[in-house]
């Protein structure tokens, strides 16, 4: 399939020309690529909202779209049908299409990242890749995926929304081992996640066991490095991509973070000889354009990311054995 | 004990517990310790618009510490459960939508809200403090770190700090003590040096945030990120290319309920000497060697410490003061400054000020620095405008062209960005010129809204960083630098007041100290 760019470039000189002297400020090339027409029409919507906040050009590779429907909004919106698409010419219309001097972030809405040379690709000039390891399944296997990739390319400028999802249940956990607290770390047997997918509970455990060097053990332990045992459950309950529930235990003490009944707040309890007065937190929900701003603004080079997805890749490592 | 925060750089670690490894990389990666705030003053218009709701929505960001109590202590009667209601309406009116007091969190946060009806210098009031403090760390464990916010008028921050020592409050055993005093501090030279000797009396300086919350807003601290996280400006930004700089704070509306106060302050006191100074000294520092406060500050001092105050015989020609009259804007009427509530009738006190300074070292010899700041004009703007200088040899352009100089803007207020004019050819077969002005605004390129002022500040406070917080030497300096102002001013009748129309432009004798204005 060859894509031809010429009436893109007509499309976009016309806007341009029309726009007249308004002031103009790009802050990015935001490439989005997609399969599902329905997950395609929600992107869609998002990236409005996210390019409206940040003035970019962006560029819609619809994954089923055909390329009679190719065409420029304005706002410099480029939509192009690439179904049957080559990865090289995907490349070469992006490399065309994208803004000197401003970042090319991709954001990739689609499976099977793992052996899809359009990802590749695509992928190579990025400088920011956002990528949703919860979107398409409730399960793992969408970041067993991304595990391998990352560690097949380990320079990736990557953000995942399911991990970015969990700050404040970081920070609710967090908050309960400040000051002399924190030594109750080293003593913790149990860790209990509810959560509605896969893949934001399994960062959740990878994120602990990333900061506290715990090392699987079985496929449902774990050990920490004085070589105590921690026990882990995960249970899929609740809303798909919540978290409604984390529960640390150690021998003396439990600390509970866990979503009240109305959804909002983080009620966070600690019994034992910790035993603290009831704390609460906003649960703040960002929205996906929320996210999505926050991978590309402050995402890049998170090491707790990729050191919490490795200590997840482990986990589930372990458990597939 | 000691205020490990300001001795050390990095995180606070607050009772010296191990570090918790699971903050590492979290957005509040720099632990916030669990502390009590106690505000004096809490009854005044500052605690229930400002203060009260940035402390709120932190809690709701979660940027609070959850283990967190607030003590209100002011003349106005209140017990415990009214303060709580008085909280509440005043959060109902000062809150955004999104932010309106309800739900658990509220619930929480207002059973950690208490208050004491207090005369200032009645010790058994401060005792009486002391043992709320010590109920607050068991019931809400706030570990004994105390934060005292002095929001109240200047004159009885003297009265409270003496107490805060007679009852001991001024350390804790178990935590740490920090003051944060609130703007002006002092109302001329001898008495912020009074203020500072009662303060540092009891309180080293690690321990004193002076608070400036124009420091806190976000497009003040991009004056550093433009200088100093770009390569094109640095080698221009001196006077081999700068021809002026001008710094503007100028507010379309009066003094409003403050009639009281600034009668007794006036423009250069209430503006020029905090806000106003502090952005030249942002302007004009060398780059620091660090990002510590003391390296921020420390330059700010050396550049402050550069500008010769005016002599007094030179004050008239060097600076300019008015006071407006009645007017319109926005197609209103206006009163004059006189006419205003709690204004003297014959007030001599100025609204308007503004100063010429050099900056007297290697890299600003000979460049003016132009100050102004108003009340009731056209609108309202803070800026820093750098002027370059002209080009140095004509060639191009149709003889009648005006080649302008270059002019890069900061943008502070109300709109945040920088804007640049350059001369671009205008198309067409003639050799025209003309000036074309390019616009970025944080708003549009980042479009991600930053903190309050006062949040990003108290935050800073609890966390233990200085930064944005104005260190003695510098308020003394910036003292230094207006006094000889301040007493030709004080001690001259300007028979002339009112000298300007609110709405206009300012006093015709700000245009004779400087015609180039740019207009507002």
């Amino acid at each position: 399939m060859n894509l031809n760019l010429t009436p893109i470039f007509n499309e976009l000189n016309a806007l341009h020309r029309e726009r007249g002297c308004d002031a103009h400020v790009a802050t990015m090339t935001l490439v989005v690529f997609f399969e599902d027409q329905q997950i395609g029409k929600l992107a869609r919507d998002r990236i409005h909202r996210l390019a409206s906040k940040h003035p970019s050009r962006v560029v819609v590779l619809d994954g089923a779209g055909d390329p009679s429907l190719d065409h420029v909004e304005p706002g410099d919106w480029i939509e192009l049908g690439v179904h049957d698409g080559e990865p090289a010419t995907l490349r070469s219309a992006v490399e065309a299409l994208r803004l000197p001097d401003v970042p090319l972030d991709l954001l990739w809405i689609a499976a099977g990242i793992g052996g899809d040379q359009r990802f590749e690709m695509l992928s190579e000039h990025a400088q920011m890749i956002v990528y949703n390891s919860s979107l398409l399944d409730a399960g793992h296997d969408a970041l067993c995926e991304l595990v391998e990739y990352v560690q097949r390319h380990p320079q990736l400028p990557l953000a995942d929304i399911a991990y970015l999802r969990l700050a404040p249940w970081q920070e609710s956990v967090a908050i309960f081992f400040d000051g002399k607290d924190a030594e109750e770390l080293s003593d913790i047997r149990r860790v209990e996640i509810a959560c509605g997918s896969e893949p934001e509970a399994f960062y959740l455990l990878g994120w602990l066991a990333s900061r506290l060097a715990w090392k699987p053990l079985s496929t449902t332990s774990l050990v920490n490095r004085y070589g105590k045992r921690i026990d882990f459950e995960i249970r899929r309950e609740g809303e798909p991509r919540r978290v409604s529930c984390i529960a640390l235990s150690s021998s003396r003490s439990k600390f509970v973070a866990e979503v009240d009944t109305s959804a909002a707040t983080i009620q966070l309890s600690v019994t034992g000889s910790s035993k603290h007065p009831q704390r609460y937190r906003a649960v703040n929900n960002p929205g996906i354009a929320a996210l999505l701003e926050r991978a590309i603004l402050w995402g890049r080079n998170d090491r707790v990311f990729f050191e919490s997805l490795a200590a997840a890749g482990e986990i589930l490592a372990c458990r597939k054995d | 004990m000691p205020d490990k925060a300001a001795v050390a750089s990095g995180p606070a670690t607050g009772d010296g517990a191990s570090v918790n490894p699971l903050r590492a990389g979290l957005a509040s990666d720099q632990i916030t310790d669990p502390c009590s705030v106690v505000f004096f003053g809490a009854s005044g218009d500052l605690f229930k618009r400002m203060l009260l709701p940035a402390i709120y929505s932190m809690r709701l960001r979660g940027t609070l510490p959850a283990d967190f109590a607030l003590v209100g202590f002011a003349r106005t009667p209140y017990s415990d459960e009214s303060f709580r209601e008085y909280c509440r309406q005043q959060l109902d009116l000062f809150m955004p939508s999104d932010g309106k007091p309800q739900g658990a969190i509220w619930e929480d946060f207002s059973k950690r809200l208490s208050y004491i009806t207090a005369d200032f210098n009645d010790p058994r009031h401060f005792i009486a403090l002391k043992e709320r403090l010590v109920q607050d760390d068991e019931q809400f464990g706030t570990a004994g770190n105390h934060l005292f916010y002095l929001a109240t008028p200047p004159s009885v921050f003297p009265d409270i700090i003496k107490h805060l020592k007679s009852s001991g409050l001024e350390k804790s055993a178990t935590g740490w003590t920090r003051v944060v005093v609130e703007k002006p501090f002092g109302t001329d030279l001898r008495s912020a040096r009074a203020l500072q000797k009662a303060i540092e009396a009891v309180f080293p300086e690690s321990q004193i945030y002076r608070i400036d919350h124009y420091l806190g807003k976000e497009p003040v601290q991009d004056i550093i990120a433009l200088r100093f996280a770009n390569t094109i400006f640095e080698p221009i930004w001196n006077r081999n290319y700068v021809q002026h700089v001008q710094i503007t704070s100028a507010e379309s509306l009066g003094v409003e309920e403050r009639g009281g106060y600034y009668d007794g302050a006036g423009a250069l006191r209430d503006m020029i000497q905090n806000h106003v100074i502090n952005l030249l000294a942002l302007v004009a520092m060398e780059a620091p060697i660090g990002s510590g406060a003391d390296d921020i500050r420390g330059e700010k001092y050396k550049v402050l410490s550069a500008i010769a105050p005016p002599a007094h015989h030179a004050v008239w020609s060097t600076s300019a003061r008015g006071q407006y009259g009645p007017g319109t804007i926005d197609g209103r009427a206006v009163k004059g400054y006189r006419q205003e509530q709690d204004v003297a009738p014959d007030s001599n006190t100025e609204t308007f000020a503004a100063a010429k300074l050099y900056v007297e070292n290697w890299r600003w010899a000979g460049v003016p620095f132009y100050l102004r700041s108003g009340k009731r004009l056209p609108r309202k703007v803070s800026e820093i405008a750098v002027t370059f200088k002209p080009i140095p040899h004509r060639f191009y352009g149709e003889s009648t062209d005006r080649i302008e100089p270059n002019v890069l803007v900061i943008k502070i207020e109300p709109d945040e960005g920088i804007s640049m004019r350059f001369e671009a050819k205008v198309p067409g077969p003639k050799e025209h010129v003309r000036s074309v002005y390019m616009d970025f605004s944080y708003g549009i390129g980042f479009g991600v809204q930053s903190p309050p002022a006062y949040e990003r500040l108290i935050g800073d406070a609890i966390v233990g960083d200085q930064t944005l917080f104005t260190r003695w030497d510098a308020v003394e300096r910036a003292w230094q630098i207006v006094t000889p102002i301040l007493e030709v001013w004080q001690n001259t009748k300007d028979f002339s007041f009112p000298n300007y129309a609110a709405g206009s432009q300012g006093p015709e004798s700000a245009f004779s100290l400087f015609p180039d204005w740019r207009h507002l």
